[in-house]
């Protein structure tokens, strides 16, 4: 063979088709950004992992709390200039130990950040003090940190509460050596008090199947969150997916198959959630090992209920994840913590997709790269973990997307069981972006629950939400890619209902959206 | 669990139980066999859940599984009881079995050594949830088994357990199934050209191809290279409504739309779904130590229902995929939404490999077959294999009619026509009877 034609054949698989997105390119700053905690341990840590995201000092950047497992836990403050490379530092503010995960949360709206830390063992709810310093709050906000061994966690402002009410997710019974399955422990559901002062005792959500990830989510329009919640099937028996109905003033209760509910088992280990197509419905990434799930609504025909019943399009769509696409490994994948971000800038959101063995299992992929899927404007996903350099086969868990240096570009953080973190720092240039905070004065400052439109081609909606994910999440400004646009036009409908009214937002502007 | 005798005990169950006895005695028979049916009730209750949560173990690596460890269970305990005949020379490939040496060998520390070694062997790809289990479970029955024995006799015993395992193990190596890879899809098969023939089903990634179409190229445990249990091929692939092909796709979809909740039932009790239940091997074995419990069965005949059960499922698993892989046939969900109802959805998830005949049909028929020979074509008893996953208790008179149920079910779960699953009681029927041919007593 001529070898000019061999060498064009051999770019073949690299030349994109004209439908692909453009391809960030991610740099990998580990060596030098300072993130050093590993997530360690053994059994009880082969799942969890997680990171928290949040601004703890009020400097306008995003810090990290990282999981330990059996190690300490790490909380980093974000020295990183804007633009700039990624830079963290050790911080002593937070020394927690047996951790799994953690999510940020303003439980007491005093506008300081407050974070929820998941534990084997019991949980603690740490109030933040400023300048991230943390109490634990536990006691004095009655919040019964029990001990479990618990993975998932979520949160949610019911109408007209001032406190919010947070789920739990446990795993199974940590003391069950020869027989472990089928010991999944209860999930708990803390809700305010009537004192409106802290917590009332837990409520448990029978039955419990082993949650690995739960979200709150307004999934059908309705004004209520209810409780999503993806189990590991490894572990229960009887179980399934779940989703419960979180009503005021009701105890919380399963939807059943006799209202549309299909059962659904799968080791359920993260919900990444987003409207993809802005329809007023979110589209659900569920992970798993193999096969991972990308659940769409079924719309109803005219005039019939809306049922919770999803159809699972990641074959269709090509977001299945179920083995790696590079490196050789071609034994099923196992995939964790799973997040929606538009990484190209391009309007539509991508997903990232953290990958690891459990342990060293044979069976499925040792080198296990993490997943890049960028949304093509078709529905379908380009896998680019490769190209855009994120493609780490370490034994990936928890993650985070999230703008560490403040340039619109959106980072990547992804946690590692028995290693340090790798986070990489976004490259990407050429296309607009702006990040909204919504505010609100009162209870729950910001505005979990709330809906942001973002009037732009392709038109884009995202809820507010704590949770999902494996073991973390995080809090600050959503962000919105543009693609050519130099502005959009933003409103939030907040928690309550009220539609605010449509804001001119500049490219490159991280506008706050209050409602007072 | 409904507690009764064993009814009807067999000539052959009765007979067993007093060679035994007299073999080693009343009372140092008493105090060993309840120790090593300790050890052997509570690695098989291991077993259950190691092939419910091992991913590779699918419904025929399960009963190739179960296969190879029944035979190892009953090599320990004919090790030491002259009433029984060893396997060796009987079945395809397994040699003379390592010997007794001098001195006192004590049964519940021989079966010990053999299942520690076999079950860590055939599960040694579980998770890390399986390995702990592994670790406590050894570490609790050596105590169980070692109770009042002398060291010297611990030891001796312990390690004629591991050579026997070692000699099975050793065999198994070369039957064509050791090795199972993608959870046991191949990476690369080309599907048959035409209407009649499989295609996927689900839109589960790993699932494009179908599950081991090389199974029936296995080496069997007992079917003789002359007769592999085949089957008339089914009716002729048809798309004219007046055809009979036709008729059978018609009746697995007006059946799925009249569906009673005692046939939901049935289907649900059955569908022994891998990853989600003990897969439908499981199911069988399950049952065998239900009833082991609940009669106090001596464990002369434990060891050979476990041999003689393992290798009947597992002989069905190898001659049903031969004869699934050579028709190669649809499954209805394909066919009626080609043809009659593009939105039809079954009850069950459809197996992902061809259809005729139906895998639970036949190894369900093998099952029967040989445990009707060991207990009784009347025996009735009460099965609460999925009792922990909420699903209730069933109760059968016969093993024959629990073996019927099971392959109706897979018609009420709309994953097969008629012909496959009758046709797949048919197959069983006939590994029972090269199975039954065995001879376990001495």
């Amino acid at each position: 063979m001529h070898k000019s034609i061999a060498a064009l054949l051999a770019l073949l698989p690299t030349i994109a088709f004209t439908q692909d997105p453009a391809v960030p390119a991610f740099t990998e700053q580990t060596a030098n950004a300072g993130l050093a905690t590993p997530y360690l341990g053994d059994w009880q840590y082969m799942v969890g992992g997680g990171a928290a995201v949040f601004d703890c000092n009020a400097d306008g950047r995003l810090d990290v709390f990282l999981a330990g497992g059996e190690g300490p836990s790490g909380l980093y403050l974000n020295q990183s200039a804007p633009g700039g490379d990624l830079r963290f530092e050790p911080t002593p503010g937070l020394n927690e130990t047996a951790t799994t995960g953690g999510y940020p949360l303003d439980v007491d709206s005093d506008g300081v950040m407050d974070l929820m830390v998941l534990r084997v063992g019991e949980n603690h709810l740490m109030r933040g003090l400023g300048d991230c310093k943390f109490v634990n709050a536990n006691s004095q906000w009655g919040f019964d940190g029990g001990d479990g061994w618990s993975t998932a966690f979520s949160a949610t402002w019911e109408p007209g509460a001032t406190w919010p009410t947070l789920a739990i997710g446990n795993y199974l019974d940590r003391f069950e050596e020869a027989f472990p399955w089928g010991s999944c422990t209860d999930n708990w559901l803390h809700r305010p008090n009537a004192e409106g002062t802290g917590f009332a005792a837990p409520e448990p959500l029978k039955p419990s199947f082993c949650a690995l990830s739960m979200l709150f989510s307004d999934w059908n329009g309705s004004g209520i969150r209810d409780l999503r919640v993806s189990n590991d099937r490894e572990y229960y028996k009887g179980g399934q997916e779940q989703l419960w109905h979180v009503t005021p003033g009701a105890a919380a209760a399963p939807y059943t198959d006799k209202e549309g509910w299909k059962r659904l088992r799968i080791w359920g280990m993260g919900i990444a959630s987003r409207d993809l197509d802005a329809d007023g419905f979110n589209e659900l990434f569920l992970t798993s090992m193999a096969d991972n799930k990308l659940q769409v609504l079924n719309k109803p025909a005219e005039g019939a209920a809306l049922l919770p019943q999803y159809s699972d399009q990641a074959f269709k769509r090509g977001a299945t994840a179920h083995r790696p696409y590079t490196g050789g490994d071609l034994r099923p994948s196992t995939a964790w913590h799973a997040q929606f971000e538009d990484v190209n800038n391009d309007g539509m959101a991508d997903l990232f997709v953290v990958k690891g063995n459990v342990s060293t299992m044979p069976d499925f992929a040792l080198n296990d790269p993490n997943n890049l899927l960028l949304l093509r404007p078709d529905g379908t996903f380009y896998e680019a973990g490769e190209v855009a350099g994120v493609a780490s086969m370490k034994t990936g868990r928890g993650g985070a997307v999230a703008d560490f240096n403040n340039d619109g570009w959106l980072d990547i953080l992804a946690t590692n069981r028995w290693e340090a973190p790798q986070i990489w720092r976004n490259m990407g240039a050429g296309a607009a972006w702006i990040a909204v905070d919504a505010q609100q004065s009162g209870a729950n400052r910001n505005a979990i629950g709330a809906v942001i439109e973002v009037r732009s081609d392709p038109p884009q909606r995202r809820e507010v939400t704590v949770g999902g994910g494996h073991a973390g999440g995080q809090i600050g400004p959503l962000h919105f890619g543009l693609g050519a646009a130099n502005a959009a036009q933003v409103r939030v409908i907040w928690p309550d209902g009220t539609i605010g009214a449509w804001a001119e937002v500049q490219a490159g502007e991280t506008a706050v959206l209050r409602k007072d | 669990m409904t507690k009764a005798s064993l009814e009807r005990p067999t000539r052959r169950a009765v007979l067993l139980g007093a060679v035994s006895a007299a073999a080693f005695g009343p009372a140092a028979w008493a105090i060993s066999d309840t120790r090593a049916a300790e050890v052997l009730g509570s690695w098989y209750k291991l077993l259950l859940e190691l092939i419910r949560h091992t991913a590779t173990y699918s419904p025929p690596v399960a009963s190739r599984a179960f296969a190879y460890l029944g035979v190892t269970v009953f090599e320990a305990v004919a090790s030491g009881d002259r009433a029984l005949r060893s396997l060796a020379e009987q079945v395809n490939g397994l040699t003379a079995m390592p010997v007794r040496g001098q001195g006192e060998y004590d049964p519940a520390c021989v079966l010990q050594g053999a299942l520690v070694h076999a079950i860590n062997a055939h599960f040694s790809n579980t998770g890390p949830t399986g390995q702990r289990a592994m670790l406590a479970m050894t570490d609790r029955l050596a105590k169980v088994a070692g109770e009042g024995v002398a060291p010297d006799v611990m030891r001796r015993s312990l390690d004629h357990g591991l050579a026997i395992s070692t000699h099975i193990l050793d065999w198994s190596a070369s039957d064509g199934g050791a090795v199972v890879e993608n959870m046991g899809f191949p990476y690369e098969y080309s599907l048959t050209e035409g209407p009649a023939h499989w295609v996927p089903t689900s839109t589960v990634a790993v699932q494009q191809k179908p599950l081991l179409p090389t199974w029936g190229n296995n080496r069997a445990f007992t079917l003789p290279a002359g007769d592999l249990c085949g089957l008339p091929a089914p009716t002729a692939y048809s798309e004219d409504a007046a055809s009979a092909f036709y008729a059978e796709a018609m009746e697995v979809y007006q059946t799925s739309k009249s569906l009673t909740d005692e046939q939901k039932a049935i289907a649900r009790f059955w569908s022994d779904d891998p990853m989600l239940s003990p897969t439908p091997p499981g199911h069988w074995e399950s049952i065998a130590l239900q009833i082991f419990e609940r009669d106090a069965v001596p464990l002369a005949l434990q060891a050979e229902t476990l041999a003689l059960l393992g290798m009947a499922i597992a002989d069905a698993f190898i001659a049903c995929w031969r004869t699934k892989y050579e028709i190669d046939l649809l499954r209805p969900i394909t066919f009626i939404r080609r043809v009659i109802d593009k939105k039809w959805e079954p009850l069950l998830n459809t197996p992902p490999f061809p259809e005729y005949p139906s895998g639970h049909s036949s190894q369900s028929g093998a099952a029967a077959g040989v445990m009707a020979a060991l207990y009784g074509a009347d025996f009735g008893f009460t099965d609460a294999t999925h009792e922990d996953d909420g699903i209730a208790p069933r109760s059968f008179v016969s093993f024959q009619a629990a073996a019927e149920e099971a392959a109706i079910s897979r018609l009420y779960g709309g994953i097969h026509f008629r012909p496959a699953i009758e046709q797949g009681l048919v197959q069983g029927a006939c590994v029972a009877q090269h199975v039954l041919k065995v001879n376990t007593r001495a």
